[in-house]
């Protein structure tokens, strides 16, 4: 087995839909937008749930103006991936929700990543960003600096975890044996610790109902990719 | 305080201290040459970065990748001297002059307008007016470079923006010091051991000259001569060679003492020899007048008596003397009598009588006379007889003694040739030498002194000469129990 790494999901879907790879851990959104193209693998375990929220975070000590979406106006804000959940779609409909358009932002950029996010917002390069909160939690938890120097000031409600996927033409066979190799690894001492690493509790094969939200928010996002 | 130091001491210690200062001087020259090519080392590598920049974030600012120009910066700026202490900085700014990017987000804002506003009190140039590199010098030392960024059809992107403030324009003081110190450190190390070394080697030769010197007088010189370093260095060759020099005058300068010494010593015999055969002579002229008288008048009892009484005494006199030369021979003397100055003018007689000399006497004992005789006898035998000889022909000598409880003189005085004090001086000293002939004032002078007396010319008598001895009217015992 091997792994590659991408910092784009636009990247990583590609390499999936062109058999460089079998499976791939992906977003929410991205599954929910291509699910046509693709089928549910696993979903990750988190605090005992299949569930996280998104999150809107800003300096820590950061200017005060910034308590929540509608004080971004005339801010610079930062994004995560167009194809996230928790770094574009939510910001997105968040931003809808509180009557603020793109044009209103004075700028806003992709960080390519829920660190890099962290990483701009601690920096001050942006004066907020969305983030993936399983990330950010474990980047705190592993003491990393763009969390430890921002803090949470939004969270979203309960979303699928992002899951991990294979193409649709995967063989199924091979797609029930990586399933029970991730939903079995609580039971043997290198998947704990390789969960405990990814500070995960463990895997389930999920239903693609988990991304109901997700879906019904693409819907109200314009320019999300699905059809209302 | 060096100075009193030792060589083997002094020697590593000047040439650290030398090693020691020209590090210093050597850092002080280099901080000046750092100093100055400093900045223009640091302009160039902000000439470089900007270029370098410029380059890289094009297509990222064509493509509106705030994020990986932001990366771009942040690495860049890590090149950038001061960068990791704050004091150098760097940014992307977009076609309007505005925060594209930077590496201090806190300090020049994301999106927020920077040409043609005012930073770090100095108003930056519009966006028209870049449209080549600009360096802005500002008051304190700190520099601004402007570069546009253009893409391949020449249209304007954006610019490259770089601060450096002015420390980073000093000399790193730290950085030059290090060097000196650790000069400092390895000359203390190394020079210190080898500069003894050397320090020993070379003042082993001046320890063992030293040695040498100090060693003259007590060592035979032949082998103090084995001892001297034979070296090829002129300055110890020259001093080596000083001290040969010196221990074989010094063997010629102990042969010629050595000599000297048994000159003398055969001198003294001489001179003992003549003062004894002078005072033995100087009472036998009387001594025989007496037996010649003793002879033609000897049948009278009284004469006889007394003729036998002058020989007797005159012998003691003689005895005496030659007792008074022999360490174990203790010869019983007994106090002075006024008979005794009678003998030594009997004794005198023959010389008074020969040369026509009219002699008187005169005689003041106030109180009992307890010197020794013998000498006595000789002194008073010796100044009459030079008296009578110096008196001239005919002449008149006049020899007096008093004495009382504290004291007994003795004084001859005659009318001819004055004898001042200098010429008194100058005849004991050639009577002290090696003439034979004339001991009777010296011999005087040191019996004198010899019994804490006295024996001078009377500087108040008035024509001819007086001559005074005079000495403690006690006995020996007396005089070493008072001493």
């Amino acid at each position: 087995m091997s792994f590659a790494s991408r910092d784009q999901y636009q990247a990583v879907h590609e390499m999936l839909s062109n058999g460089q790879i079998d499976a791939a851990w992906t977003c929410g959104y991205p599954f929910v937008r291509f699910q046509s193209q693709l089928q549910l693998l696993a979903v990750p375990l988190y605090k005992g749930q299949p569930l996280y929220q998104a999150y809107l975070i800003r300096p820590l000590g950061g200017e005060v103006s910034v308590r929540g979406w509608s004080d971004m106006s005339g801010k610079v804000f930062a994004y995560s991936d167009p194809l996230s959940n928790s770094g574009w779609l939510v910001a997105h409909g968040e931003f809808a929700a509180a009557g603020i358009a793109q044009g209103n932002l004075k700028r806003s950029f992709f960080a390519y990543g829920h660190r890099n996010v962290a990483d701009a917002v601690a920096s001050r390069l942006a004066f907020a960003g969305s983030i993936d909160g399983y990330v950010w939690e474990t980047m705190r938890l592993q003491g990393m600096a763009g969390a430890m120097q921002t803090e949470v000031i939004w969270k979203s409600r309960l979303h699928g975890f992002p899951p991990l996927v294979a193409a649709a033409g995967t063989e199924p066979a091979k797609l029930d044996a990586l399933r029970r190799s991730l939903i079995g690894m609580p039971n043997d001492e290198a998947g704990r610790a390789l969960l405990k690493s990814l500070n995960l509790d463990g895997f389930i094969a999920g239903q693609p109902g988990i991304f109901d939200s997700i879906r019904h928010l693409t819907r109200s996002v314009p320019g999300s990719g699905v059809a209302a | 305080m060096l100075s009193r130091l030792s060589y083997r001491v002094q020697i590593p210690l000047g040439l650290s201290l030398a090693v020691v200062l020209a590090a210093l001087l050597v850092t002080a020259v280099a901080a000046q040459i750092s100093a100055r090519t400093a900045r223009a080392d640091t302009l160039a590598t902000v000439d470089r970065a900007a270029q370098l920049l410029s380059a890289q974030s094009m297509p990222l600012l064509a493509a509106d990748d705030t994020w990986r120009v932001f990366a771009l910066l942040c690495n860049t700026a890590a090149f950038l001297p001061g960068a990791a202490t704050g004091q150098a900085r760097t940014a992307v700014l977009d076609s309007e002059g505005r925060g594209f990017a930077s590496s201090a987000p806190q300090l020049l804002r994301t999106a927020q307008a920077l040409l043609g506003q005012t930073a770090s009190g100095q108003t930056l140039p519009t966006v028209t007016a870049v449209t080549q590199p600009i360096r802005i010098d500002r008051p304190d030392g700190a520099i601004a470079l402007l570069e546009p960024i253009r893409s391949e059809d020449d249209q304007a992107l954006g610019f490259t923006y770089i601060e450096v403030d002015a420390p980073v324009f000093a000399a790193d003081w730290a950085t030059l010091t290090q060097p000196a110190l650790v000069g400092v450190g390895l000359a203390a190390f190394l020079l210190l051991p080898a500069g003894l070394w050397i320090g020993r080697r070379m003042t082993a030769p001046v320890l063992s000259v030293a040695h040498v010197i100090e060693c003259i007088g007590r060592i035979d010189p032949t082998e103090l001569r084995r001892k001297l370093p034979h070296t090829q260095d002129p300055e110890l060759g020259r001093i080596s060679a000083a001290v040969d020099q010196l221990i074989s005058e010094l063997q010629v300068r102990q042969r010629a003492e050595r000599r000297a010494l048994s000159a003398e010593r055969m001198a003294a015999v001489g001179r003992i020899t003549a003062a004894v055969a002078h005072e033995i002579n100087n009472p036998l002229a009387g001594l025989l007048t007496a037996t010649q008288t003793l002879s033609v008048h000897g049948g009278s009892e009284e004469t006889r008596t007394r003729t036998l009484d002058l020989l007797k005494r005159g012998l003691n006199q003689i005895q005496t003397s030659v007792a008074a030369l022999l360490p174990q021979a203790r010869a019983e003397d007994r106090a002075l009598e006024i008979d005794d100055f009678t003998d030594v003018l009997t004794l005198a007689h023959p010389d008074v009588a020969q040369r026509n000399v009219q002699l008187t006497t005169q005689v003041e004992v106030e109180s009992a006379m307890r010197v020794p005789s013998a000498v006595l006898r000789q002194v008073m035998l010796n100044m009459l007889l030079n008296g009578v000889s110096a008196a001239g022909e005919p002449g008149a000598v006049h020899a007096e003694l008093r004495a009382d409880a504290d004291r007994l003189w003795f004084s001859v005085a005659h009318a001819g040739k004055a004898l001042t004090q200098d010429a008194m001086e100058a005849k004991l000293v050639a009577e002290s030498g090696d003439d034979p002939r004339g001991f009777g004032l010296w011999v005087c002078r040191e019996i004198a002194t010899q019994y804490g007396g006295g024996f001078d010319v009377d500087s108040h008598h008035g024509q001819g000469t007086r001559l005074v001895f005079w000495m403690p009217n006690r006995e020996a015992h007396e005089e070493l129990a008072a001493d």
